[in-house]
Protein backbone atom coordinates (compact mmCIF):
# COMPACT_ATOMS: atom_id res chain seq x y z
CA UNK A 1 0.00 0.00 0.00
CA UNK A 2 1.49 3.39 -0.92
CA UNK A 3 1.87 6.32 1.45
CA UNK A 4 -1.14 8.30 0.28
CA UNK A 5 -3.42 5.26 0.65
CA UNK A 6 -2.09 4.62 4.14
CA UNK A 7 -2.63 8.27 5.02
CA UNK A 8 -6.23 8.09 3.80
CA UNK A 9 -6.88 4.97 5.89
CA UNK A 10 -5.22 6.52 8.93
CA UNK A 11 -7.21 9.72 8.52
CA UNK A 12 -10.34 7.59 8.78
CA UNK A 13 -9.18 6.30 12.16
CA UNK A 14 -7.28 3.17 11.13
CA UNK A 15 -4.35 3.05 13.58
CA UNK A 16 -2.89 -0.02 11.86
CA UNK A 17 -2.36 2.13 8.76
CA UNK A 18 -0.58 4.78 10.84
CA UNK A 19 2.01 2.41 12.31
CA UNK A 20 3.94 1.71 9.05
CA UNK A 21 3.98 5.44 8.35
CA UNK A 22 5.48 6.09 11.78
CA UNK A 23 8.05 3.38 11.13
CA UNK A 24 8.95 4.94 7.79
CA UNK A 25 9.50 8.43 9.17
CA UNK A 26 10.41 7.98 12.83
CA UNK A 27 14.16 8.12 12.21
CA UNK A 28 14.06 11.47 10.39
CA UNK A 29 11.67 12.96 12.96
CA UNK A 30 13.75 11.68 15.88
CA UNK A 31 17.02 12.92 14.34
CA UNK A 32 15.72 16.40 13.64
CA UNK A 33 14.35 16.59 17.19
CA UNK A 34 17.69 15.41 18.55
CA UNK A 35 19.61 17.98 16.53
CA UNK A 36 17.34 20.77 17.74
CA UNK A 37 17.20 19.68 21.38
CA UNK A 38 20.49 17.89 21.94
CA UNK A 39 18.99 15.31 24.26
CA UNK A 40 17.77 11.85 23.19
CA UNK A 41 15.04 11.69 25.84
CA UNK A 42 13.65 15.06 24.82
CA UNK A 43 13.93 14.05 21.19
CA UNK A 44 12.00 10.83 21.82
CA UNK A 45 9.23 12.77 23.59
CA UNK A 46 8.97 15.25 20.75
CA UNK A 47 9.01 12.50 18.11
CA UNK A 48 6.17 10.68 19.87
CA UNK A 49 4.19 13.87 20.27
CA UNK A 50 4.77 14.68 16.60
CA UNK A 51 3.14 11.47 15.43
CA UNK A 52 0.30 11.77 17.93
CA UNK A 53 -0.47 15.34 16.86
CA UNK A 54 -0.20 14.43 13.20
CA UNK A 55 -2.61 11.56 13.79
CA UNK A 56 -5.10 13.94 15.41
CA UNK A 57 -4.92 16.39 12.53
CA UNK A 58 -4.64 13.93 9.63
CA UNK A 59 -8.01 14.94 8.24
CA UNK A 60 -6.57 18.37 7.50
CA UNK A 61 -3.59 16.91 5.65
CA UNK A 62 -3.70 16.55 1.88
CA UNK A 63 -2.86 12.86 1.30
CA UNK A 64 -1.50 13.57 -2.16
CA UNK A 65 1.39 15.48 -0.60
CA UNK A 66 4.45 13.78 0.89
CA UNK A 67 4.05 13.19 4.61
CA UNK A 68 7.65 13.69 5.74
CA UNK A 69 7.88 17.49 5.34
CA UNK A 70 4.66 17.93 7.30
CA UNK A 71 5.90 15.66 10.09
CA UNK A 72 9.23 17.46 10.21
CA UNK A 73 7.41 20.77 10.35
CA UNK A 74 5.41 19.61 13.38
CA UNK A 75 8.53 18.20 15.04
CA UNK A 76 10.43 21.41 14.41
CA UNK A 77 7.70 23.52 16.01
CA UNK A 78 7.33 21.18 18.97
CA UNK A 79 11.08 21.16 19.51
CA UNK A 80 11.21 24.95 19.37
CA UNK A 81 8.45 25.16 21.97
CA UNK A 82 10.20 22.63 24.15
CA UNK A 83 13.44 24.56 24.02
CA UNK A 84 11.64 27.41 25.73
CA UNK A 85 9.87 25.30 28.32
CA UNK A 86 10.80 25.06 31.96
CA UNK A 87 10.97 21.30 31.67
CA UNK A 88 13.82 21.54 29.25
CA UNK A 89 15.62 23.95 31.55
CA UNK A 90 15.45 21.47 34.38
CA UNK A 91 16.45 18.63 32.07
CA UNK A 92 19.49 20.64 31.00
CA UNK A 93 20.40 21.23 34.63
CA UNK A 94 20.09 17.52 35.32
CA UNK A 95 22.25 16.67 32.34
CA UNK A 96 24.88 19.12 33.51
CA UNK A 97 25.40 16.98 36.58
CA UNK A 98 25.57 13.69 34.70
CA UNK A 99 28.96 12.10 34.30
CA UNK A 100 30.20 11.76 30.76
CA UNK A 101 29.83 8.13 29.66
CA UNK A 102 33.15 6.29 29.78
CA UNK A 103 32.83 5.31 26.13
CA UNK A 104 32.91 8.88 24.84
CA UNK A 105 36.66 9.24 24.87
CA UNK A 106 38.40 10.86 21.97
CA UNK A 107 40.33 7.69 21.19
CA UNK A 108 37.16 5.72 20.65
CA UNK A 109 35.60 8.19 18.27
CA UNK A 110 36.63 8.58 14.71
CA UNK A 111 38.04 11.89 13.63
CA UNK A 112 35.18 12.44 11.21
CA UNK A 113 32.56 11.86 13.85
CA UNK A 114 34.33 14.27 16.17
CA UNK A 115 34.43 16.87 13.43
CA UNK A 116 30.75 16.33 12.75
CA UNK A 117 30.07 16.90 16.42
CA UNK A 118 32.12 20.10 16.33
CA UNK A 119 30.10 21.21 13.33
CA UNK A 120 26.94 20.53 15.30
CA UNK A 121 28.29 22.68 18.15
CA UNK A 122 29.00 25.44 15.66
CA UNK A 123 25.49 25.21 14.22
CA UNK A 124 24.06 25.40 17.73
CA UNK A 125 25.48 28.91 18.08
CA UNK A 126 23.17 30.10 15.28
CA UNK A 127 19.64 31.29 15.95
CA UNK A 128 16.90 28.68 15.82
CA UNK A 129 15.58 29.45 12.30
CA UNK A 130 19.14 29.22 10.95
CA UNK A 131 19.72 25.97 12.82
CA UNK A 132 16.50 24.51 11.41
CA UNK A 133 17.40 25.27 7.84
CA UNK A 134 20.96 23.90 8.17
CA UNK A 135 19.75 20.71 9.85
CA UNK A 136 17.10 20.09 7.24
CA UNK A 137 19.28 20.83 4.25
CA UNK A 138 22.61 19.30 5.27
CA UNK A 139 22.14 16.95 8.21
CA UNK A 140 18.89 15.39 6.99
CA UNK A 141 19.82 15.99 3.36
CA UNK A 142 16.44 17.38 2.31
CA UNK A 143 16.11 19.08 -1.05
CA UNK A 144 15.43 22.80 -1.31
CA UNK A 145 11.80 22.02 -2.21
CA UNK A 146 11.37 19.71 0.78
CA UNK A 147 13.01 22.23 3.10
CA UNK A 148 10.67 24.91 1.79
CA UNK A 149 7.69 22.67 2.49
CA UNK A 150 8.84 21.93 6.04
CA UNK A 151 9.40 25.59 6.84
CA UNK A 152 6.37 26.71 4.81
CA UNK A 153 8.38 29.29 2.91
CA UNK A 154 9.23 29.79 -0.76
CA UNK A 155 12.17 27.93 -2.30
CA UNK A 156 13.85 31.23 -3.06
CA UNK A 157 13.56 32.17 0.60
CA UNK A 158 15.17 28.85 1.55
CA UNK A 159 18.14 29.66 -0.68
CA UNK A 160 18.57 33.19 0.65
CA UNK A 161 18.18 32.13 4.29
CA UNK A 162 20.56 29.25 3.74
CA UNK A 163 23.12 31.55 2.22
CA UNK A 164 22.93 33.89 5.22
CA UNK A 165 23.06 30.98 7.66
CA UNK A 166 26.16 29.57 5.96
CA UNK A 167 27.81 32.95 6.09
CA UNK A 168 27.24 33.14 9.85
CA UNK A 169 28.36 29.53 10.23
CA UNK A 170 31.59 30.20 8.37
CA UNK A 171 32.34 33.15 10.67
CA UNK A 172 31.61 31.02 13.75
CA UNK A 173 33.85 28.21 12.53
CA UNK A 174 36.68 30.61 11.74
CA UNK A 175 36.44 32.19 15.18
CA UNK A 176 35.60 29.27 17.45
CA UNK A 177 36.39 26.06 15.56
CA UNK A 178 39.41 26.97 13.41
CA UNK A 179 40.69 23.40 13.33
CA UNK A 180 37.42 21.99 12.08
CA UNK A 181 38.44 21.74 8.45
CA UNK A 182 42.16 21.47 8.81
CA UNK A 183 42.22 17.69 9.12
CA UNK A 184 39.88 17.16 6.21
CA UNK A 185 41.74 19.40 3.83
CA UNK A 186 44.99 17.52 4.36
CA UNK B 1 37.59 28.39 0.28
CA UNK B 2 34.77 29.34 -2.07
CA UNK B 3 31.14 29.36 -0.93
CA UNK B 4 30.48 26.22 -2.94
CA UNK B 5 33.46 24.39 -1.45
CA UNK B 6 32.38 25.47 2.01
CA UNK B 7 28.85 24.16 1.40
CA UNK B 8 30.18 20.85 0.11
CA UNK B 9 32.34 20.45 3.22
CA UNK B 10 29.44 21.27 5.52
CA UNK B 11 27.25 18.72 3.79
CA UNK B 12 29.98 16.11 3.88
CA UNK B 13 30.67 16.63 7.58
CA UNK B 14 26.99 16.72 8.47
CA UNK B 15 26.54 13.30 6.92
CA UNK B 16 29.09 11.94 9.40
CA UNK B 17 26.95 13.01 12.35
CA UNK B 18 26.41 10.22 14.86
CA UNK B 19 22.91 9.95 16.31
CA UNK B 20 21.60 7.92 19.22
CA UNK B 21 19.78 4.79 18.14
CA UNK B 22 16.25 5.73 17.08
CA UNK B 23 13.89 4.47 19.78
CA UNK B 24 10.76 2.49 19.02
CA UNK B 25 8.56 5.50 18.37
CA UNK B 26 6.06 3.44 16.36
CA UNK B 27 5.51 1.05 19.27
CA UNK B 28 5.04 3.87 21.76
CA UNK B 29 2.71 5.81 19.48
CA UNK B 30 0.60 2.74 18.72
CA UNK B 31 0.36 1.97 22.43
CA UNK B 32 -0.77 5.52 23.16
CA UNK B 33 -3.34 5.46 20.37
CA UNK B 34 -4.90 2.22 21.55
CA UNK B 35 -6.73 3.59 24.62
CA UNK B 36 -8.37 6.36 22.61
CA UNK B 37 -11.38 4.13 21.94
CA UNK B 38 -12.23 4.44 25.64
CA UNK B 39 -13.07 7.68 27.43
CA UNK B 40 -9.82 9.40 28.34
CA UNK B 41 -11.01 10.00 31.87
CA UNK B 42 -13.68 8.30 33.94
CA UNK B 43 -15.38 11.63 34.43
CA UNK B 44 -15.07 15.22 33.37
CA UNK B 45 -14.45 16.19 36.97
CA UNK B 46 -11.48 13.85 37.15
CA UNK B 47 -10.18 15.19 33.86
CA UNK B 48 -10.26 18.71 35.22
CA UNK B 49 -8.61 17.57 38.44
CA UNK B 50 -5.78 15.90 36.54
CA UNK B 51 -5.32 18.98 34.38
CA UNK B 52 -5.15 21.18 37.43
CA UNK B 53 -2.72 18.86 39.19
CA UNK B 54 -0.44 18.63 36.15
CA UNK B 55 -0.38 22.37 35.66
CA UNK B 56 0.13 22.94 39.35
CA UNK B 57 3.05 20.54 39.49
CA UNK B 58 4.79 22.16 36.56
CA UNK B 59 4.10 25.71 37.63
CA UNK B 60 5.11 25.27 41.24
CA UNK B 61 8.57 24.33 40.04
CA UNK B 62 8.86 27.86 38.71
CA UNK B 63 7.61 29.72 41.76
CA UNK B 64 10.08 30.52 44.53
CA UNK B 65 9.03 28.57 47.65
CA UNK B 66 8.35 31.71 49.62
CA UNK B 67 5.79 32.82 47.03
CA UNK B 68 4.34 29.43 46.27
CA UNK B 69 0.70 28.96 47.07
CA UNK B 70 -1.83 26.32 46.16
CA UNK B 71 -4.24 27.82 43.67
CA UNK B 72 -6.61 26.21 41.23
CA UNK B 73 -6.80 27.15 37.61
CA UNK B 74 -7.58 25.74 34.20
CA UNK B 75 -5.02 25.89 31.43
CA UNK B 76 -5.43 25.53 27.72
CA UNK B 77 -2.40 26.25 25.60
CA UNK B 78 -0.67 29.23 27.14
CA UNK B 79 -3.86 30.59 28.69
CA UNK B 80 -4.46 30.04 32.36
CA UNK B 81 -7.91 30.68 33.80
CA UNK B 82 -8.63 31.12 37.48
CA UNK B 83 -12.31 30.27 37.90
CA UNK B 84 -14.37 31.86 40.66
CA UNK B 85 -15.68 28.40 41.55
CA UNK B 86 -13.72 25.16 41.32
CA UNK B 87 -16.42 23.56 39.18
CA UNK B 88 -17.17 24.19 35.53
CA UNK B 89 -20.47 26.00 35.11
CA UNK B 90 -22.71 25.57 32.09
CA UNK B 91 -24.05 28.55 30.21
CA UNK B 92 -27.72 28.79 31.07
CA UNK B 93 -28.81 31.93 29.29
CA UNK B 94 -28.32 33.33 25.84
CA UNK B 95 -25.42 35.71 25.53
CA UNK B 96 -26.51 39.30 25.16
CA UNK B 97 -25.60 41.13 21.99
CA UNK B 98 -25.26 44.36 23.88
CA UNK B 99 -21.97 43.47 25.54
CA UNK B 100 -19.01 45.55 24.51
CA UNK B 101 -16.81 43.41 22.35
CA UNK B 102 -13.33 44.22 23.51
CA UNK B 103 -11.14 46.17 25.96
CA UNK B 104 -11.89 48.20 29.01
CA UNK B 105 -12.46 51.37 27.05
CA UNK B 106 -15.95 52.81 27.52
CA UNK B 107 -18.21 51.59 24.77
CA UNK B 108 -19.05 55.10 23.73
CA UNK B 109 -15.45 56.06 23.04
CA UNK B 110 -13.74 55.28 19.77
CA UNK B 111 -11.19 52.48 19.73
CA UNK B 112 -9.62 53.59 16.48
CA UNK B 113 -6.97 55.86 18.07
CA UNK B 114 -5.94 52.97 20.32
CA UNK B 115 -5.66 50.63 17.37
CA UNK B 116 -3.62 53.15 15.42
CA UNK B 117 -1.22 53.57 18.31
CA UNK B 118 -0.68 49.88 18.88
CA UNK B 119 2.81 48.67 18.16
CA UNK B 120 3.58 46.25 15.37
CA UNK B 121 0.98 47.26 12.81
CA UNK B 122 1.72 45.39 9.61
CA UNK B 123 0.17 43.52 6.70
CA UNK B 124 -1.00 39.92 6.58
CA UNK B 125 1.72 38.98 4.09
CA UNK B 126 4.45 40.55 6.20
CA UNK B 127 3.15 38.90 9.37
CA UNK B 128 3.06 35.50 7.68
CA UNK B 129 6.60 35.97 6.45
CA UNK B 130 7.79 36.72 9.97
CA UNK B 131 6.10 34.00 12.00
CA UNK B 132 6.88 30.30 11.92
CA UNK B 133 3.27 29.15 12.21
CA UNK B 134 0.43 29.52 9.71
CA UNK B 135 -1.81 32.54 10.15
CA UNK B 136 -5.39 31.39 9.68
CA UNK B 137 -8.34 33.45 8.47
CA UNK B 138 -11.99 32.68 9.10
CA UNK B 139 -14.09 31.58 6.17
CA UNK B 140 -17.23 32.27 8.22
CA UNK B 141 -19.22 34.43 8.01
CA UNK B 142 -18.77 34.47 4.25
CA UNK B 143 -18.91 38.25 4.00
CA UNK B 144 -16.36 38.87 6.74
CA UNK B 145 -13.42 39.69 4.48
CA UNK B 146 -9.82 40.23 5.52
CA UNK B 147 -8.98 41.80 8.89
CA UNK B 148 -8.96 45.59 9.12
CA UNK B 149 -5.86 45.65 11.28
CA UNK B 150 -2.94 43.23 11.62
CA UNK B 151 -0.35 43.41 14.39
CA UNK B 152 2.71 41.38 15.17
CA UNK B 153 4.30 41.78 18.56
CA UNK B 154 7.59 40.05 19.07
CA UNK B 155 8.51 39.29 22.61
CA UNK B 156 10.15 35.89 22.87
CA UNK B 157 7.69 34.63 20.30
CA UNK B 158 5.67 36.41 17.67
CA UNK B 159 2.07 37.01 18.68
CA UNK B 160 -0.17 37.98 15.77
CA UNK B 161 -3.40 39.89 16.37
CA UNK B 162 -6.04 40.29 13.69
CA UNK B 163 -8.82 42.82 14.21
CA UNK B 164 -12.10 43.13 12.33
CA UNK B 165 -14.16 46.30 12.71
CA UNK B 166 -17.94 46.33 12.84
CA UNK B 167 -19.16 47.53 9.42
CA UNK B 168 -22.30 49.01 10.93
CA UNK B 169 -20.24 50.92 13.44
CA UNK B 170 -16.64 51.22 12.23
CA UNK B 171 -15.53 52.68 15.54
CA UNK B 172 -16.43 49.41 17.22
CA UNK B 173 -14.50 46.17 17.01
CA UNK B 174 -16.44 43.16 15.75
CA UNK B 175 -13.84 40.63 16.85
CA UNK B 176 -10.16 40.05 17.33
CA UNK B 177 -8.20 36.86 16.81
CA UNK B 178 -4.93 36.33 18.66
CA UNK B 179 -2.28 33.77 17.68
CA UNK B 180 -0.14 33.15 20.73
CA UNK B 181 2.81 30.82 20.08
CA UNK B 182 3.07 28.17 22.74
CA UNK B 183 5.97 28.76 25.08
CA UNK B 184 6.18 32.51 24.58
CA UNK B 185 3.56 34.73 26.12
CA UNK B 186 1.73 33.77 29.24
CA UNK B 187 -1.85 34.87 29.57
CA UNK B 188 -3.77 34.69 32.81
CA UNK B 189 -7.47 35.27 33.04
CA UNK B 190 -8.82 36.21 36.42
CA UNK B 191 -12.23 34.92 37.45
CA UNK B 192 -14.37 35.28 34.34
CA UNK B 193 -18.04 35.11 35.22
CA UNK B 194 -18.83 32.10 33.04
CA UNK B 195 -16.55 29.29 31.99
CA UNK B 196 -17.85 26.68 29.64
CA UNK B 197 -16.12 23.82 27.91
CA UNK B 198 -16.73 23.24 24.22
CA UNK B 199 -14.80 21.90 21.23
CA UNK B 200 -13.26 23.34 18.09
CA UNK B 201 -12.77 20.72 15.39
CA UNK B 202 -13.06 18.09 18.09
CA UNK B 203 -10.37 19.66 20.26
CA UNK B 204 -11.04 20.98 23.74
CA UNK B 205 -11.83 24.68 23.95
CA UNK B 206 -12.83 27.08 26.70
CA UNK B 207 -15.44 29.81 26.52
CA UNK B 208 -15.33 32.66 29.01
CA UNK B 209 -17.36 35.78 29.53
CA UNK B 210 -16.47 38.93 31.40
CA UNK B 211 -16.03 41.27 32.89
CA UNK B 212 -12.71 40.25 34.34
CA UNK B 213 -9.15 41.57 34.32
CA UNK B 214 -6.76 39.76 32.00
CA UNK B 215 -3.01 39.71 32.59
CA UNK B 216 -0.47 39.21 29.84
CA UNK B 217 3.04 38.62 31.05
CA UNK B 218 6.36 37.96 29.42
CA UNK B 219 9.44 38.03 31.57
CA UNK B 220 9.50 41.27 33.51
CA UNK B 221 6.69 42.83 31.52
CA UNK B 222 3.09 42.54 32.59
CA UNK B 223 -0.01 44.05 31.08
CA UNK B 224 -3.50 44.24 32.51
CA UNK B 225 -6.67 44.69 30.52
CA UNK B 226 -10.34 44.49 31.47
CA UNK B 227 -12.27 42.09 29.25
CA UNK B 228 -15.96 42.83 29.02
CA UNK B 229 -16.83 40.52 26.13
CA UNK B 230 -16.58 36.81 25.40
CA UNK B 231 -13.47 34.84 24.58
CA UNK B 232 -13.05 31.44 22.97
CA UNK B 233 -9.68 29.78 23.60
CA UNK B 234 -8.38 26.66 21.96
CA UNK B 235 -5.06 25.11 21.13
CA UNK B 236 -3.54 24.36 17.75
CA UNK B 237 -0.42 22.45 16.84
CA UNK B 238 1.96 25.10 18.04
CA UNK B 239 -0.26 28.07 18.70
CA UNK B 240 -2.97 28.94 21.19
CA UNK B 241 -5.87 30.75 19.53
CA UNK B 242 -7.93 33.38 21.31
CA UNK B 243 -11.06 34.73 19.64
CA UNK B 244 -12.61 37.75 21.34
CA UNK B 245 -16.07 38.84 20.24
CA UNK B 246 -19.54 39.76 21.40
CA UNK B 247 -21.06 36.96 19.33
CA UNK B 248 -22.51 33.84 20.95
CA UNK B 249 -20.42 30.79 21.75
CA UNK B 250 -22.03 28.87 18.87
CA UNK B 251 -21.10 31.61 16.41
CA UNK B 252 -17.58 31.86 17.81
CA UNK B 253 -17.10 28.11 17.42
CA UNK B 254 -18.32 28.30 13.82
CA UNK B 255 -15.80 31.05 13.14
CA UNK B 256 -13.03 29.08 14.85
CA UNK B 257 -13.81 25.95 12.88
CA UNK B 258 -13.77 27.87 9.61
CA UNK B 259 -10.16 29.02 9.98
CA UNK B 260 -8.01 28.32 6.95
CA UNK B 261 -4.42 29.26 6.06
CA UNK B 262 -3.94 32.44 4.04
CA UNK B 263 -4.36 31.69 0.34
Amino acid sequence: MDESTLVRHAANGDATAWEPLVLAHQEAVFRLSYLLLGDPDDAEDVAQETFLRAWKHLKRFDPTRPLRPWLLSIASNLASNRRRSAGRYFAALTRAFRDEPASTTIEEKSSQHMQAKDLWKAVQTLNVPDQQIVYLRYFLDLSVAETAEVLQIAEGTVKSRLSRALEKLRTTIQQDFPVLFEGREA
Amino acid sequence: MSDMEFEIKIRSLAQEMEYPRTPDIAGSVTARLRPTTRPRFPSKALAWSLTIILVLCSSLMLIPPVRAAIIEFIQIGVVRIFPPEPTVQPITTATPESLAPITAAPSTSSLIPILEQMDGSTTLADAQEKVEYSILLPDYPSDLGPPDHVYIQNMDGDMVILVWLDRQNPEKILMSLHFVPNGSWAIKKMEPTVIDETTVNGERAIWTTGPYPMYLSNGDLQYKRLITGHVLIWGGLDVTYRLETDLSMEEAVKIAESLEPIQ
